[in-house]
């Protein structure tokens, strides 16, 4: 197919050419300027503030499309949606970026900037992306740079893990791929919404299509039963890769699955997904609750959080107010995860066991380092979904809205004994925070972009916490 | 917008405001922890005093709508809003909330009883051992103040819920952090266990509430109990009896209806005493008013199809709890266990479906926050002197060797059976009354949930004065000659025949002289210090209340009377 392209909304684009702008510069300032160290910092620093500023400019207004083949066949949309999705992909990578100063070598500052950097602009674009071509494109741009920054230290731990990595984005990339092109036989569309007309779809070729590209993307958001990559990978990882994974990689995947499943094929996976979610939270909260070191609880952890993320989208619905909630979630659970990734971040720079440190080492922190202590608690109880966390409570009530509201009772049930089951190990962390301090309980003094880092995550976790409204 | 409504929305914004404040204010001062306590009492009576005045300015016996409220944006979901209401059923509870939290603070200030590590225990906690208490402590005290009062006001579902939760954690903190293990003969019960025990279980049963929560929000269209209170009634039957069954299940956790209340004697009994004072005169308020204004208000038709099994377990709740009286041992886990006889009347009251047992679960509520508090208060003062609450330790003769605590006690003890003139007895007849009518909701069987619940009090005059004859009564020279097997391992009596009464007992049964020894030196170290100047002064207003709610219950009545009236049509 031959699409006529009109006009270009440019300021629905903004935020992925404000990005994509700094990308360049980064990449022509060290070419020029080899020596320029902290300005390719503020560099990428600035261009997710300008992806910020377009974001703020487009909070409100229409629902804007562009890349249009005809009319109602758009490449590219931007809604509420749209903007709560890149909203959360721009406060991790802040965070990310913030984060990964502090131990990054000066040397490989443009390598690890321009990779994140596009990762982002690919979960950018996915925020947005409404055929299959631009979101297959869209997930590879976010997760190949990904392997690059796991590897990036280039030590053996390393190493591994991006090898892992690379192999689970290449086979579910292929998976992906085979998914589309089954697709595109049976209904002869690629764009979501002549995906979700088609009679074609309920083809066997359509069905198992589905199957493939779901599956495919069943990986990136760590979805049982492809998410045994993700504890080896995490722990494998330099905490502040961890950070990207947990946050902006969740958000990517996230964003193209409920495109895709929600506007392009609605109601036809909910049948399997009901019982992907089922099986993804209580899993992962399961093995979770054994965990004793805090990057692999985080790690199972997050795979719960994924099958949160997915539960508003196991039942039929308007696909807005589906997304919608699993975006609600998704920017309470990022905002939290990144205050409790930093302070690990913090405690792994600081104590001697280092990133392979445990739970029990937390003993007394909200003694030794109240301010780091307390946004720990904060950050925990708000993944657990309890006041003060009040981010975290209604995130869940977003996310159970549409599941009680259409009365899938037995997967209500599920998300409800999971979240007393997730309380039990954010509990025990917790535990250890607001005991007595032990010797090896470290102290710290923040640099300027942990500090920066942890205020920025902070000061979005009570914004969420204060005000809801602003994840609605 | 005149002047009277900001006066009243003030006072209700200030109700809720200083204790928050006050946690975050003494959060803030940690550097500097003798301010902690006054600044904790400050903010609590500061909140104490809102509430009273919002009395004044906005008087709920006057009409049965809110009388006060505040209504502004905020979470956005399901157009869930901030609104906070003040009425008849809600201002007795947020009094005695704001009350209480004004009280717990300014008795860890003047008192060193901040739960403490168990002396005779080998744990030792490692909290400093001065004269000022934990900050941390406050700030968990005056958050569970603040959440609870928010849950009170809160008419939105979902404030409602934040408000219910709000309290976990400050509570968890409280019972696992500062709270004491207790060690009987067969058993240890550790404070943190105990406190994730309760945490589990609330949050189990606040998971399922939620559930019913946003299935109202999602069929009713709103969340505002106001419109909920007029919308919920009119819900087809389904949908009000699936709502129903998990408000109750979430509910019942927190109230607690038995068999889900085997939290509650663990988290009791190992909390420090302020904790167990707040958990007892606050937190199984929470459950209670939900039933009463989500369940009896939102969705009556719900509430008729599971009244039979609610209303029996209730009564089973009444008899239970006082079987487990008359021979639990440790005096701390018996007033534990007779709250979850108390709170049997509550459940019973609601599940009739009448005015009369609708405010006799509301005036059970407020009176056995007054009295069991008291209770807690007086035994937890014991247990602070003698480092244990066990009745064949404590020995009798409490009112010879310590006159005003003995007083204190009896009073407290005498308050719970329920007697006539004291304020543990007009919620129980008017619950029992209910029961006996209530045929709408529970047909034939209320004739017998009301015998059952007769029977109930019998049994509590029972275990009460039980407790009265082992420790209150008698001559402090001789301990225990009653019948009764917890005293056939006090010091000295009977311990030859007693097997498993400890090595150090067996020892004590050598010869009559050796017996005699013990005893004086039993007596020595249980010389107990009277109650001072600061308790006598913390325990007052409840004494007071004890005797205004028995003598005056239309105090209570008439508050209540017109909101429980709007309830779900009863009227």
């Amino acid at each position: 197919m031959t699409p006529t392209v009109q006009a270009v909304d440019w300021l629905a684009i903004g935020p992925v050419l404000v990005m994509t702008a700094a990308l360049l510069a980064v990449l022509l300032v060290q070419a020029v300027a080899p020596r320029a160290g902290r300005l390719l910092d503020v560099l990428g620093l600035a261009g997710i503030a300008g992806a910020g500023a377009f974001m703020v400019a487009l909070v409100g207004g229409p629902v804007r499309q562009t890349f249009c083949a005809t009319a109602g066949l758009c490449s590219y949309e931007v809604s509420r949606i749209t903007i709560g999705l890149q909203a959360a992909v721009l406060l991790a990578a802040v965070v990310c970026v913030f984060v990964a100063l502090g131990d990054l070598d000066p040397r490989q500052r443009v390598e690890h900037h321009a990779l994140l950097l596009s990762a982002v602009i690919g979960a950018l674009v996915l925020a947005g992306a409404r055929d299959l071509l631009t979101i297959l494109i869209g997930l590879e741009v976010a997760s190949l740079p990904v392997v690059g920054l796991v590897a990036l230290r280039r030590d053996r731990v390393t190493s591994e893990a991006a090898v892992k990595l690379l192999l689970v984005s290449v086979v579910s990339f292929g998976l992906s791929l085979l998914g589309t092109a089954l697709l595109y036989t049976a209904t002869g569309s690629v764009h979501l919404a002549g995906l979700s007309g088609s009679p074609g779809l309920g083809s066997s070729a359509g069905l198992l299509g589905a199957a493939f590209l779901v599956g495919g993307i069943g990986y990136k958001v760590a979805a049982l039963p492809f998410a045994l990559w993700t504890p080896d990978v995490y722990a494998g990882s330099p905490l502040p890769v961890v950070v990207f994974l947990t946050t902006v990689s969740k958000a990517a995947g996230l964003a193209a699955l409920a495109a895709i499943v929600v506007l392009g094929m609605p109601a036809l996976t909910n049948g399997w997904l009901t019982v992907v979610v089922a099986v993804t939270m209580t899993v992962g909260n399961l093995v979770a609750l054994t965990q004793q070191e805090a990057v692999r609880l985080i790690a199972w952890s997050t795979i719960a959080h994924g099958g949160w993320l997915l539960l508003p989208l196991t039942v039929s619905g308007a696909g807005p107010q589906l997304i919608g909630a699993a975006t609600t979630y998704l920017l309470a659970y990022v905002a939290a995860t990144l205050v409790v990734l930093t302070v690990v971040i913090l405690l792994a720079r600081h104590h001697e066991a280092g990133a392979r440190h445990l739970l029990s080492d937390y003993a007394g922190l909200v003694r030794t380092e109240p301010v780091a202590g307390v946004l720990l608690l904060l950050g925990l109880l708000s993944l657990a979904g309890l006041p003060p966390g009040v981010a975290g409570l209604i995130a869940k009530i977003a996310a159970l809205g549409p599941v009680v509201g259409q009365g899938v009772w037995w997967l209500a049930a599920v998300a409800a004994v999971n979240i007393a089951i997730g309380l039990v190990y954010y509990a025990r962390w917790a535990k250890a925070v607001i005991a007595a301090p032990t010797p090896a309980t470290p102290t710290w003094r923040v640099t300027f972009p942990e500090g920066a880092g942890l205020s920025f995550a902070a000061a979005a976790l009570v914004a969420f916490s204060v005000l809801p409204g602003l994840m609605v | 917008m005149n002047d009277a409504t900001i006066t009243s929305q003030g006072a209700l914004a200030a109700t809720l405001f200083f204790p928050l404040a006050g946690a975050l204010l003494v959060g803030l001062l940690r550097g500097r922890p003798a301010a902690a306590a006054p600044v904790g009492t400050a903010t609590g009576l500061l909140g104490f005093v809102a509430s009273l005045s919002l009395l004044a300015v906005a008087p709920p016996w006057a009409q049965g709508q809110d009388t006060a409220s505040i209504d502004v944006g905020w979470i956005g979901l399901f157009g869930s809003r901030l609104h906070l209401g003040w009425d008849g059923i809600t201002a007795p509870l947020v009094i005695l909330t704001s009350l209480l939290g004004m009280l717990v603070c300014a008795y860890v200030w003047f008192t060193d009883d901040t739960g403490a590590a168990d002396p005779s225990g080998a744990d030792p906690t490692p909290a400093g051992r001065g004269h000022a208490p934990p900050p941390g402590l406050l700030v968990c005290l005056l958050l569970t103040q603040a959440g609870a009062v928010g849950t009170f006001l809160a008419r939105d579902l979902f404030v409602f819920f934040v408000g219910f939760e709000a309290v976990l954690i400050p509570m968890w903190v409280i019972v696992s952090r500062w709270g004491s293990d207790l060690r009987t003969r067969d058993r240890v019960t550790s404070a943190h266990g105990a406190a994730t025990r309760f945490v589990l279980y609330t949050m189990l049963g606040s998971a399922v509430m939620l559930l019913g929560l946003i299935l109202l929000a999602a069929r009713a269209g709103t969340t505002d109990l106001v419109e909920l209170a007029a919308v919920g009634p009119s819900l087809d039957r389904t949908t009000q009896v699936i709502a129903a069954v998990l408000l109750t299940v979430g509910l019942g956790v927190k109230v607690p209806v038995w068999p889900v209340h085997s939290w509650l004697p663990g988290a009791h009994t190992t909390a420090p005493t302020v904790g167990s004072v707040l958990l007892a005169g606050v937190l199984l308020k929470l459950g209670s008013y939900g039933l009463v204004r989500l369940v009896a208000g939102l969705v009556p038709d719900g509430l008729a199809a599971i009244a039979v099994p609610l209303g029996i377990l209730g009564a089973v709740g009444v008899i239970w709890g006082a079987l487990v009286c008359l021979v639990e041992s440790d005096l701390k886990r018996l007033v534990a266990f007779s709250s979850v006889a108390h709170m049997g009347f509550v459940v019973v009251g609601v599940a009739s479906g009448t005015p009369e047992g609708i405010q006799g679960a509301l005036f059970v509520g407020i009176a056995h926050g007054v009295i069991t508090s008291l209770m807690f208060w007086v035994v937890g003062m014991l247990k602070h002197r003698l480092h244990t609450a066990d009745l064949a330790t404590l020995a009798p003769g409490l009112r010879d060797r310590a006159p005003r605590l003995g007083w204190l006690l009896a009073l407290s003890f005498i308050a719970g059976v329920g007697l006539p003139g004291l304020a543990g007895f007009w919620g129980e007849v008017l619950a029992i009354m209910g029961a006996w009518r209530g045929t709408d909701f529970l047909g034939g069987t209320g004739v017998w949930i009301a015998a059952v619940c007769a029977i109930g009090t019998a049994l509590a005059a029972a275990y009460l004065f039980r407790v009265l004859y082992l420790i209150w009564h008698g001559p402090a020279e001789d301990p225990g000659t009653a019948g009764d097997p917890a005293t056939n391992t006090a010091p000295g009596t009977g311990a030859a025949a007693d097997g498993d009464g400890g090595p150090t007992r067996v020892s004590l049964a050598k010869g009559a002289t050796a017996v005699q020894a013990a005893r004086a030196d039993a007596r020595q170290a249980a010389a107990v210090p009277d109650v001072s100047g600061v308790e006598l002064a913390v325990t007052a207003p409840l004494v007071v209340a004890t005797f205004a709610l028995g003598v005056l219950p239309w105090l209570l009545l008439s508050v209540s009377g017109p909101a429980v009236r709007l309830i779900g049509g009863l009227g």
